[in-house]
């Protein structure tokens, strides 16, 4: 019950954001219940990163608002990490100046950064590389890295962007079980399919901008519109 | 796609993804502990207490000179090789802190009251311009600090009847206590503050500030997400490194006994820039280094110049020394001066 409390509700209204002319988001609402795993997908360019920055505070939406536990909320990057909300990145943000010890340590707004942040890097297995720079590590390290960097602030609501983009099999299916074992809200870009139909409670499709689904793994697979917005238009 | 499958490639040769958590047994990390600021420091008054006593006169005037650099390459290193700033400007700013102290120390003659006027004012003055450098990256920073540098000398000759124009001020300061020569006082006082700016400079940044310092400087976005306020970072590094050309400048006043627009040329704000980088960005030994060369190279090239006899060269051979050993360095030791160490002890591992 203590740890209920303590998750958030995040909900979005019929964001609408447009850059010039394109419209990148369409009057898309969402609302992420506490503790669920939320999957987006989508074709490349359907939204989903935008979507992550607006709920970041990276983009200004053009019309719509987002609630953090029922109250309106403008979201400001740095203010996130405050209210429990850690996100990666996809092309893997990292401060190739510092160890990746140091990079997890930025991610840990409490004391005992530096054993916090270990036992982050043991949780992603990375420990015994935390003293390399993060610039000579293969790309799945890095990302794993960055895993630990958000996982270290202990967040309620963990935004990833692509986290299975460049693992290999036996290291998505490592990241699905911990996904799943966080206990916390989870909100997952990612266009490794199995991973987002074995780990989401609730997927939401995207496609150019709008949203054309929203349902359990189950639904979502046996709905045309989605395969259709992936395959193209049935012939 | 290709460069995903390449990466796949490399973290499967490297023997990494082993389910359920891949590459399991935690390799404890291999450490070296930093010895504590407060160590280093306290042996560093040992050694320059122990210098003051075996050096001649002139002898002892330079290195309180050194010291006195080191207060504003310390400063300096921080803000260009930890936070990214490139300031052009920070010859401007010991500028600053010499006035303040050669005014304040005319009125009242209090020393310890003229050193904290003179860090008061270059905070605020560090913390006007840090407002502006938080919204200019990359050349545009250096272009507004580089005008600070140009405008800051000519305002002396603006507001001539408080500042004297280009003949500058003198500074009245009481003798130091007789038993001690006063080059050796100098040194005493120049390194007394620059050992104390120092300690601070390396206790703030070793911490959490210095992880933020840095982190703002690789990634910005990624350092927003982690909670790092961006401006507020950037605004304290410039203050804090503000304070210290303050703190230098004040020194030089009270090491020249004067304060002239000459005396902070745009080409000093140059030259403390090449002094850290040879010295290694980021690195407070590397600003030792840099601070040592600042006295150093000039020195010598103007003994060089005597011996020739040659007027012209003179005046220029600096330049040319501090470039020329710039480039070398780079060549050499990319780092800077101070990554030797840690280059040569590689260097002997991987060789053994």
């Amino acid at each position: 019950m203590s740890t209920d409390s303590q998750l958030k509700e995040l909900a979005l209204h019929d964001i609408t954001v447009r850059f010039g002319g394109l419209t990148a988001l369409d009057s898309v609402s969402l609302r992420v219940a506490p503790g669920r795993i939320v999957g987006v997908i989508g074709p490349n360019g359907a939204g989903k990163t935008t979507l992550f920055n607006v709920i970041c505070g990276f983009v200004q939406p053009t019309s719509g608002s987002l609630t953090l536990d029922g109250s309106p909320w403008r979201p400001r990057p740095h203010h996130l990490s405050r209210l429990g909300i850690a996100r990666t990145l996809q092309g893997v943000g990292q401060f190739s100046g510092m160890t990746v010890l140091e990079n997890v340590m930025v991610g840990a707004r409490h004391r005992h950064a530096e054993s916090e942040a270990l036992a982050a890097l043991d949780r992603c297995g990375v420990a015994r590389y935390a003293d390399a720079h993060p610039g000579a590590l293969p790309y799945a390290i890095r990302k794993r890295i960055e895993l630990a960097r958000a996982l270290v602030a202990k967040p309620r609501i963990l935004m990833l962007d692509e986290p299975a983009g460049g693992l290999d099999a036996d290291e998505i299916a490592w990241l699905g079980a911990l996904i799943k074992e966080t206990g916390t809200t989870v909100l997952l870009v990612e266009h490794h399919m199995d991973l987002v139909m074995s780990v989401c409670d609730e997927i939401l499709v995207l496609d150019f901008g709008k949203s054309i689904a929203l349902g359990s793994p189950a639904e979502i697979s046996a709905n045309p519109k989605v395969t259709e917005a992936y395959l193209g238009a049935a012939a | 796609m290709t460069g995903r499958t390449a990466a796949k490639h490399e973290a499967e040769t490297a023997g990494t993804a082993q389910a359920p958590v891949p590459d399991a047994g935690p390799v404890l990390p291999k450490r070296r502990r930093r010895v504590h600021p407060v160590i280093v420091i306290a042996a560093g008054a040992v050694l320059v207490v122990a210098l003051t006593y075996m050096l001649p006169p002139f002898r002892n005037y330079q290195l309180a000179t050194v010291g006195a650099y080191f207060c504003v390459t310390a400063g300096l290193t921080v803000l260009t090789g930890l936070n990214g700033q490139l300031s052009l400007g920070h010859g401007a700013l010991m500028a600053t802190g010499a006035y303040t102290l050669a005014l304040t120390q005319n009125r009242w003659e209090n020393l310890p009251l003229s050193f904290a006027m003179a860090v008061l004012v270059t905070t605020v003055v560090g913390a006007v311009i840090g407002l502006a450098a938080a919204r200019l990256r990359g050349p545009y920073l250096a272009g507004l600090t580089l005008a600070v540098a140009i405008v800051v000398p000519s305002v002396t000759s603006t507001f001539d009847e408080t500042f004297n124009s280009d003949q500058g001020l003198s500074v009245f300061l009481n003798p130091p206590p007789e038993q001690y020569p006063i080059e050796q006082w100098q040194a005493w006082l120049c390194w007394g503050a620059a050992l104390v700016v120092v300690l601070l400079l390396a206790l703030l940044v070793r911490g959490r500030f210095g992880r933020d310092l840095r982190a703002v400087r690789d990634d910005e976005t990624a350092a927003k997400l982690a909670g790092i306020n961006i401006a507020r970072t950037q605004v304290l590094a410039f203050v804090v490194s503000a304070v210290c050309a303050g703190v230098s400048g004040a020194l030089f006043a009270y090491l020249a006994q004067s304060v002239s627009p000459g005396a902070f040329p745009l080409t000093l704000s140059l030259f403390l820039v090449m002094a850290i980088v040879i010295g290694g960005l980021g690195s407070l030994f590397g600003a030792l280094w840099g601070a040592l060369l600042l006295v150093v190279l000039p020195a010598l090239s103007q003994s060089v110049g005597e011996q020739t006899g040659s007027q012209r060269l003179e005046g220029n051979l600096a330049l040319i020394v501090f470039g020329v050993v710039l480039v070398v360095v780079m060549l050499a030791a990319p780092g800077g001066l101070a990554s030797i160490p840690s280059r040569m002890s590689r260097l002997i591992r991987r060789n053994r």
